[in-house]
């Protein structure tokens, strides 16, 4: 008989505790659950409604939410002092959640920035009067191969701003070299890819994209080269450098050329660039700063075509009269409308904002990357504030049991909690917004691209922490601490308090 | 035997924070498992092999190299012109042709990037295909033996033939993007093993250099690119001294002077085409992985002070029935170690499978990199993480447990 109660006893314990281990892993799986369920809408809300250009309107909606919580607070006297007082007495927990928030909220604005440089400086390339012309099929400049017969046909239609009777366009052909660098790090590249854009007429494409120099400088001559001093050596080809390349290139020389340089940080006017027995000579920077030409260096496609092998045109940029024309250009080489299309030679033709835009395919990658990477980490912080708000509350048991007893209805026990979490989620988004802004304005390198193939430009840019990188990180911050709270502060909402109050 | 009994049951007794640690434990490994493979798969693309390595001859300035076929023999043969000279064990040619299968839209749904090259060189030349396992490889040869018997044959990778909505079997028109008014019929006749080729394609260069021909024969002209249709040339040396021997050949040959050409060896030409990428990558290593490690660190250092702090009764009595301080920082220490190895290994063992076996790679393009396997490493990366962030993690909570004092908790009690 004992026998037999100690065996149900034993069975009833085991039951429970079985019971006891299922209700938690359904607890948990229940909260993964909606945090993917959450996850999944925030990033549909940020790859639907919200582009880096409009974020900045994450920072108002942020406070104001906050803001929100905070007049809850007053007008339903919810006794946030306590809370207040309950996160200083356990700073070093408070502390400890918030390095989470911290570090991804930092991590996160640091890569936004990253990105946002990105998209930044294909956004400000181009001139929406601009029309790129490449051969059919082509939709990056590295692959394109234009017909030169054709080119002239292209720049004669109509819509095509002309200057002293000429269509005011560019002939250009780009390419990529593979340029050695001095003395290179050990374990790091030994060459350096430098895009160059051969032209046919620099005037003219400078007028088409609107780039002037620095003063001192020059545009290379109609003959593209001049003497080299020592009569033995071939002559100098003239060249422009867009700025970023010109500060690039300033670190791939030798220790003893950088000695003895006028300025040790950027190639100057003057400065010549080795290219295996011939030399380029420095005779103008180009004013690029922002734009994707900043990585580029110009020459006299006659020149420098030759040299490297390149004598076909890969672009045609003309310039319409105004950007209404442009895109009337862009259909009508294209052959969007059926009875008025370009049909003497098969192109392809964007404006130079919409060809921009689909380089920034490679931003779109990176960002996609970056929202899973931080949702991921965002993830790791939630449990880690979940556990601290779980904790929080089981020591608070009694706590909560005398503010029911004194008159706190459930939903202001939950009010109070959830803001416990979230002053600890904006404390460490602000820091880490903070340390992510560290990054703003630093110079780094990357590739655009159109997303489909090889290519790809390489360019220089800098990294932009604006208002809306700063107000995504604070939201995916102050998102953290909702979530992470929320379910904590449920728990809390629903002690009875007696019961609370026995312990 | 008793003791880690112990640790078990104090894991089960707060189920609901073992398993939200544990939760976070695993996504964090998930994410540094998916970065350092990436960056660990390119680490072998850049570094040097001691023996049986690859070099590169390209054209010495521009880049798509664009050299004359004619070279290809030459080159092939490593410039060697006299008996005594180097000769490559084995080598390939590579001549890119760009196209799309819509004449008038080169996207995504359409795009093709193929090599154009000798059928027979893809068991032998190609990374990992001159490893694979004899049946995949069984199966490459007779798609290999099919684009020698039909030179307008064609290979192409799993997920490019998904993406252009095709089978092994049907025939497609490739419109060519660089090479302008060359089009090719071909017929799919087998497709790359899953992984490093899924978005690659094979054309039997016969194949592209006789449309080349016809295109000549048609227009009285020849092609705008025909003398510069060799993109690379793949040379297989035993030793880096043969490496350097063959160098020294290819630079003083007299048969390349215009355009010039260069030869590196292969890791070296992956690095400096990944030059441009150097920020990024930089921000993966050194800023993203640590954060997620220290992030890591944190939530596991969290929870467990947050254990100790909720047990402090509990350790007196265990002091009081004879557990000395160290067994007690032991059982913290246990108690942590254990849950961070069992959930770091777990995840990454997961996404090890996971992505291998169902995603077949990482999706993310890097240069000319589209997928990224998750190296055999995650095997025990996952453990060692989880063993180190949670040992970082749990010993100044475990230490704190020292200095808990029987009567000072009882008088509380009390």
């Amino acid at each position: 008989m004992v026998d037999s109660i100690a065996t149900k006893r034993i069975e009833s314990q085991m039951q429970k505790r079985i019971l006891n281990g299922i209700l938690a892993v359904l607890k948990v799986f229940g909260i993964i659950l909606l945090f993917i369920v959450v996850t999944a809408l925030v990033i549909a809300f940020f790859l639907y409604f919200v582009t880096l250009d409009n974020a900045y309107l994450l920072i108002p909606a942020s406070f104001g939410f906050f803001g929100l919580m905070m007049l809850i607070v007053y007008f339903a006297k919810i006794p946030i002092g306590y809370n207040l007082r309950n996160l200083v007495v356990r700073y070093r927990t408070t502390l400890l959640t918030s390095v989470a928030f911290i570090l991804v909220t930092g991590v996160l604005t640091g890569l936004m920035g990253f990105i946002n440089g990105l998209k930044r400086l294909a956004q400000a390339t181009g001139n929406p009067s601009n029309v790129i012309v490449l051969s059919q099929g082509s939709t990056e400049e590295a692959v394109s191969n234009l017909a030169f017969e054709s080119m002239g046909d292209i720049a004669q239609q109509d819509g095509v701003e002309r200057k002293n009777d000429e269509p005011l366009c560019s002939r250009e052909s780009y390419l990529v070299l593979s340029l050695p660098i001095a003395e290179p790090v050990p374990g790091s590249p030994t060459r350096r890819l430098m895009q160059v854009r051969g032209l046919f007429d620099p005037v003219a494409s400078a007028q088409v994209h609107d780039f002037d120099l620095l003063p001192g400088g020059e545009w290379f001559s109609e003959a593209g080269v001049r003497p080299n001093a020592d009569t033995n050596k071939a002559p100098l080809v003239e060249v422009v450098l867009g700025q970023g390349i010109a500060r690039q290139l300033a670190g791939d020389r030798s220790k003893a050329v950088k000695e003895n340089a006028r300025n040790k940080d950027q190639l100057e006017i003057g400065d010549t660039i080795p290219l295996d027995t011939r030399e380029l000579l420095v005779t103008g920077i180009m004013k690029t700063e922002g734009t994707t030409f900043d990585s580029e260096v110009w020459a006299k496609q006659s020149v420098i075509g030759p040299l490297l092998g390149k004598t076909n045109f890969t672009t045609l940029v003309l310039r319409a009269t105004n950007p209404e024309q442009a895109q009337k250009l862009e259909d009508f080489f294209m052959g969007k409308d059926k009875d008025f299309k370009y049909e003497k030679s098969q192109v392809n033709a964007f404006t130079e904002t919409n060809y921009y835009k689909s380089q920034s395919q490679t931003s779109v990658q990176l960002l996609i990357g970056t929202i899973l990477v931080a949702t991921v980490m965002g993830f790791g912080g939630v449990m880690g504030v979940m556990n601290t708000m779980f904790a929080a509350i089981s020591q608070r048991v009694k706590d909560i049991g005398m503010l029911r007893l004194l008159g706190f209805s459930r939903w202001r026990i939950l009010v109070s909690f959830l803001m416990e979490s979230l002053l600890i989620a904006l404390l460490g988004g602000l820091i880490g917004c903070v340390l992510g802004f560290l990054c703003n304005g630093l110079q780094a390198t990357s590739i655009i691209g159109g997303g489909a193939g090889p290519g790809g430009k390489a360019v220089v840019f800098r990294v932009v922490v604006d208002w809306g990188v700063l107000g995504i990180g604070l939201t995916l911050s102050m998102l953290m601490g909702f979530v992470g709270g929320l379910i904590p502060a449920m728990s809390a909402m629903r002690f009875k308090p007696l019961e609370s109050l026995r312990g | 035997m008793k003791f880690l009994m112990l640790i078990f049951k104090n894991l089960r007794r707060n189920m609901v924070r073992s398993m939200l640690t544990s939760a976070g434990i695993m996504v964090l490994v998930f994410v540094i498992t998916l970065i350092w493979s990436i960056l660990g798969f390119l680490d072998m693309a850049t570094s040097e092999k001691a023996a049986n390595f690859k070099g590169i001859v390209t054209e010495k300035w521009s880049i798509p190299s664009q050299l004359p076929f004619s070279y290809a023999s030459t080159l092939e043969n490593g410039a060697a012109r006299e008996e005594s000279d180097e000769k490559p064990m084995d080598s390939m040619t590579w001549q890119f042709f760009i196209g799309s299968v819509d004449k008038n839209v080169m996207g995504f749904n359409t795009f093709i990037f193929a090599f154009c090259m000798e059928p027979k060189k893809l068991l032998t030349m190609m990374d990992e295909l001159d490893s694979l396992q004899p049946g995949p490889r069984a199966e490459l040869d007779v798609a290999i033996k099919a684009m020698e018997q039909n030179r307008q044959g064609i290979i192409i990778g799993q997920k490019r033939l998904a993406a252009i909505d095709k089978k092994v079997g049907d025939r497609i028109k490739v419109f060519g993007i660089n090479y302008r008014d060359i089009e090719l019929e071909c017929e799919i006749v087998g497709t790359f093993p899953p992984g490093r080729y899924d978005n690659n394609t094979c054309i039997n260069r016969d194949y592209l250099n006789a449309s080349l021909d016809a295109y000549k024969a048609s227009k009285g002209k020849p092609h705008p690119l025909a003398e510069k249709t060799l993109n690379l040339v793949w040379v297989k040396v035993p030793t880096k001294d043969a490496f350097t021997k063959m160098s020294g050949q290819i630079d003083n040959s007299p048969m390349f002077a215009a355009p010039p050409v260069k030869i590196e060896t292969a890791s070296s030409g992956v690095s400096n085409f990944l030059a441009a990428y150097k920020d990024l990558l930089m921000i993966l290593r050194y800023l993203l992985a640590p954060a997620i490690i220290i992030t890591l660190t944190v939530v596991i250092s969290n929870a467990i002070s947050i254990n100790v702090r909720e047990r402090r009764k509990e350790m007196a009595v265990l002091k009081v029935i004879g557990f000395q301080p160290n067994q007690i920082i032991f059982l913290v220490l246990g108690e942590a170690i254990l849950l961070g190895v069992v959930a770091g290994a777990i995840s990454s063992i997961g996404t090890y499978y996971f992505v291998n076996r169902v995603l077949r790679g990482i999706p993310f393009q890097i240069a000319f990199f589209s997928s990224f396997p998750v190296l055999d490493g995650a095997l025990w990366w996952g453990a060692a993480i989880g063993f180190i962030t949670s040992f970082a993690g749990s010993i100044l909570p475990a230490l704190s447990t020292r200095s808990i004092k029987v009567a000072d908790v009882f008088s509380k009690v009390a």
